[in-house]
């Protein structure tokens, strides 16, 4: 049996986390409307994203003693947020805005992924939670990888863990979660 | 379900999943399984399977689907490898066969810093040249815009597998870290840093050849680099120094930290008393005790081979440290003193006085930034010389100042670090430092060099008589110690005509010029003093009005600088400029415009065609296009010039709004009033947002939008964007300026038509008296008012 009890997942600090977070939260929506307005037919890949406001950020003072991983870490969650935002006031409104809105630039984001619409993509958000609740490191795994866009070594590395326990626990989940989403909510 | 039941499903799930169908459920009846977790271990083992799966479109996939099969002339081949950038194939090409690795940046659209990086690659490539680095072969783009380039595809092992394969010696595996670390050195003499030195970068080919790969995080030691390029990105942790972990500035030793660590795994654990310290001078966690370059520990690696004792030994490292540069000053001086004819090259290669002064800040200031490298090469230090900031660099030259002062018992080292360090300081604009320091050089000798030193210093601070003075002692003293023609004396002229030429003596320059060119031109003679003479007297023959003169010389220093720099330097670019700025004001509009088209042929390539120079460059040839009247023409390159600056000052910039004013200018001029009013509403915004609603530039953009009302006769609009464009001079301008002034008088003109023939006259009588008094008052407002007035008193009868 594996060994039980607290899991090592790189410790987010409330303190720091916040403010890296909302300077990431804030770099990556920024990003995401810029590329849209130079490029409106560009794809948006988050792990370009999440590199992006990493190279932009990480010369600011503010990030001197930030680790590339932990900060792609912090915007993974970051990038999660954004998204589920975007899906939510997307599905309120579901009509065009006239001016080129961080939705729109997001929505190609949702659009690559096989979940087209915000429906399911809200739903996946839903289930991340719920595995949380069952294990905090498959969460966590899922969602560096996903929305981080992080390499199995690096997910390994920001976590703590082996990466042999990154690609075991990452099947595993996929499952679940697959299973969650396809169930009837 | 709660985690401990979740946990039991999942150790079943990772029992089963790999068994066959039958198997698995042989395992299931054996472990006494009841029916209902079956049945959820079946959903789960039907989704591992199931392909349509949301996680499994990992959005990195589906953007490689644009890689063609075919690169310019190379075939791709398979795919080895991706980073954070990119991915690398091996290609072939068809017409020689020969192989190569294709590097291809990934979502090139996503911003110009991303481009730049992955050029910045190439451009590293290009510019090193050492057996050990692997070469560039070529370099394109897609049709979408995505860059690539081909490189020498390197056939080997990772530096140690191969050393445990083929079970090498302690001796044969620190030899290949020494050829590893000559590598490193060419790529730090090139001001390169590599940052992510470990075995996977590092390939030994079967004829035992040490290749170095991968310099897409590599850092260049110049301001042509990203400035956003300090600290680390990906590298990979086990080999990056503490610093870089940290994200603190990096330098040379930062490469030093790695080269150790590689060799550390290298040679295990056999090691004796001063290979230990080698390895942990190398690895020191704080830099300032690490071996302060990797010529250093080349030397030591070598001592080491030879069985010679090591430089570096612990107690007495401190002393060593601070005794080297005693020891290599003449090393560190000749760099120095490189660094410095550089950046004072730089001072010559512009007309007006004001751009002189910043350009040549700005290129001095890179130039001190290669000497910090220099000099960080020779002594170490916690100093990155990283294209950040000049204050990196000040910090460098503090150092240095307290290096010189303690080298009291060497008079003439101490004077001549004095006049460099204060010759550095002078470039980046502290004069107060320069003022000192190049003070104590003339008191410790009264020489010529030392005395145009100072005379320049004075010049910068606008001491013109005291310039002049010193200046001509220098002039004198030359002439009594040299023959007639000598180097010196040539100089000394041309630092008397430099002065001269600042405070305004054009007519007692150009004599003194002349004699520095006429000694400067004698065969024998170094090109680059002839050149900035040449300039200099350029600058004079302009400002006194010979443009023809001027633009003679100015001919005749570019030729010198194509030859000593190439056809494509930036210098060369800065004498087209003035060529240009030549003809434009001779009003040969159309020989300025292919000046500076063909400036723009050398800094759209060299800076990039994101780089605001480019921008300027084009904004230059826009105003030259304005004036044949070309307007779309301009219309067209201005354009180009905002999107420039939009990306790299952001939308809400001064910056941004002074190239949308052109735009909405030229609008306007061409009729196109709905584009005016447009460019001109978003230079409100722009100068609104960036001083929080209070400047003059915003009266000045109201002004101009109004004009755009009044050209539609919709007087009733313009009147309220006059009005608020005063109310905004009267709270940001000096009383009486020649803004208000004209701003007067298009009120005047709006009340006119909105028949307040007494408000109008007021305004048109108060714009005309301000617009009077001014030194150059603009005739044509002047005349716009009396003609209006003439409209009124005849209206009145």
């Amino acid at each position: 049996m594996r060994p039980r009890g607290s899991i090592n997942t790189t410790p987010l600090e409330p303190s720091v986390l916040n403010e890296t977070f909302s300077l990431a939260y804030e770099e990556l929506r920024r990003l995401a409307v810029q590329v849209r307005i130079t490029d409106p037919r560009a794809t948006i890949n988050p792990t370009a994203l999440v590199n992006e406001a990493w190279i932009k950020l990480a010369a600011s003072p503010k990030f001197s003693w930030t680790s590339p991983l932990h900060f792609k870490r912090v915007a993974a969650r970051a990038m999660r947020q954004l998204l589920v935002e975007s899906a939510r006031r997307r599905k309120a409104l579901k009509r065009c805005a006239p001016l080129i809105t961080l939705d729109e630039s997001l929505a190609s984001l949702l659009s690559t992924s096989a979940s087209s619409s915000e429906e399911d993509f809200l739903r996946l958000d839903e289930a991340l939670h719920s595995l949380a609740k069952l294990s905090e490191r498959q969460s966590a795994i899922i969602e560096s990888r996903f929305f981080g866009g992080l390499a199995v070594e690096e997910t390994a590395q920001a976590l703590g863990i082996s990466e042999a326990t990154v690609l075991r626990d990452w099947r595993a989940a996929r499952a679940w979660l697959g299973r969650e989403l396809r169930s009837p909510s | 379900m709660n985690p401990d039941q979740y946990e039991r499903l999942q150790d079943l799930f990772h029992a089963v999943a790999d068994l066959p169908l039958d198997a698995r459920q042989a395992y299931l009846n054996e472990h006494n399984i009841g029916p209902e977790t079956c049945q959820e271990l079946e959903s789960l083992l039907a989704e591992d399977a199931a392909t349509n799966h949301v996680l499994d479109q990992d959005l990195l996939t589906a953007t490689q689907g644009f890689v063609p099969r075919q690169l310019g002339p190379y075939r791709l081949q398979r795919l080895l490898g991706e980073g954070g950038m990119g991915v690398v194939y091996l290609g072939e090409r068809d017409d020689l066969s020969s192989l190569a690795a294709i590097k291809i940046l990934r979502d090139a659209w996503l911003s110009p810093a991303r481009r730049s990086r992955f050029q910045f690659e190439q451009r590293t490539l290009a510019q090193l040249n050492h057996p050990s680095i692997a070469k560039l072969y070529d370099a394109d783009t897609l049709e979408d815009g995505t860059p690539w380039f081909a490189m020498e595809y390197v056939e080997g092992l990772p530096l140690n597998e191969y050393s445990n394969n083929q079970n090498l010696s302690v001796e044969r595996r620190i030899r290949l870290i020494l050829e590893v670390a000559l590598a490193v050195q060419h790529a730090h003499q090139h001001a390169v840093i590599h940052r992510d030195l470990k075995p996977s970068n590092i390939l030994v080919t079967a004829s035992g050849v040490v290749k170095l790969l991968d310099f897409g995080i590599a850092k260049q030691l110049d301001s042509t680099g990203d400035p956003t390029q300090t600290g680390l990105r990906l590298m990979t942790p086990a080999y990056a120094a503490p610093e870089q972990l940290r994200g603190e500035p990096v330098g040379v030793y930062t490469d030093v930290y790695s080269l150790g660590v590689i060799l550390k795994e290298l040679v295990g654990s056999e090691l004796d008393a001063d290979l230990q310290l080698l390895i942990e001078t190398a690895i020191h966690a704080d830099h300032a005790h690490r071996y302060a370059s990797a010529d250093a520990l080349i030397r030591d690696l070598q001592h080491y081979l030879g069985g010679e004792p090591l430089d570096v030994r612990p107690p007495r490292f401190m002393y060593r440290a601070s005794k080297f540069v005693r020891r290599n000053r003449t090393a560190v001086l000749a760099s120095l003193v490189a660094a410095i004819t550089l950046a004072s090259l730089s001072t010559f290669y512009t007309l007006q006085l004001r751009r002189a002064r910043n350009e040549a800040l700005a290129e001095a200031s890179r130039s001190s930034r290669i000497r910090g490298f220099l000099v960080n090469l020779f002594q170490g230090g916690d100093l990155a010389a990283g294209p950040s900031s000049d204050l990196r660099v000040v910090t460098l030259l503090d150092r240095g100042v307290a290096e010189a002062t303690a080298l009291a018992n060497d008079p003439d080292t101490q004077t001549e670090l004095y006049r460099t360090l204060g010759g550095a300081y002078q470039k980046l604009g502290r004069l107060d430092q320069a003022d000192s320091l190049i003070t104590k050089a003339v008191y410790g000798r009264r020489d010529v060099e030392n005395l145009n030193m100072l005379a320049l210093l004075r010049t910068d601070q606008a001491k013109h008589d005291e310039a002049e003075k010193l200046a001509r002692e220098s002039l004198v003293l030359a002439r009594s110690l040299h023959p007639p023609g000598h180097l010196a004396i040539g100089r000394a002229a041309t630092a008397l005509g430099h002065v001269l030429e600042e405070s305004g003596g054009y007519d007692k320059a150009v004599p003194v010029l002349e004699e520095a060119i006429h000694i400067l031109s004698q065969p024998g003679q170094p090109a680059s003093d002839l050149a900035a003479a040449l300039l200099y007297l350029g600058n004079v023959r302009f400002y006194s009005g010979k443009f023809d003169e001027s633009g003679r010389l100015n001919e005749q220093s570019l030729q010198i600088y194509r030859k000593l720099h190439g056809p494509s330097h930036p210098l060369v670019a800065e004498i087209l400029i003035n060529l240009g700025a030549i003809q434009q004001d001779t009003g040969n509009y159309r020989q300025a415009e292919t000046y500076h088209r063909q400036a723009l042929g050398i800094i759209e390539p060299y800076f990039g065609a994101d780089h605001p120079k480019t921008a300027s460059t084009l904004t230059l040839i826009g105003r030259a296009l304005v004036l044949q009247k070309r307007l779309d023409e301009a219309s067209g390159l201005l354009a180009r010039a905002l999107v420039i600056r939009e990306r790299v000052y952001g939308l809400n910039h001064p910056q941004v709004a002074s190239t949308v004013n052109e735009l909405g200018t030229n609008a306007l001029a061409s009729g196109k009033l709905a584009d005016a009013e447009e460019y001109f509403g978003r230079m409100i915004q722009i100068y609104e947002k960036s001083y929080s609603g209070k400047h003059y530039l915003i009266g000045i953009a109201k002004s101009n939008l109004a004009s755009v009302y009044m050209r539609r006769e919709q007087w009733s609009r313009a009147e309220p964007l006059f009005r608020q464009s005063l109310v905004m001079y009267a709270q940001t301008l000096p009383p009486d300026h020649i803004n208000e002034g004209i701003g007067r008088i298009k009120l005047g003109r709006t009340l006119l038509r909105q028949k307040q023939y007494d408000s109008a006259r007021t305004e048109l009588e108060h714009g005309a008296s301000i617009v009077a008094k001014q030194a150059n008052p603009s005739v044509s407002w002047l005349d716009n008012a009396k003609k209006d007035l003439a409209e009124l008193s005849t209206l009145k009868k």
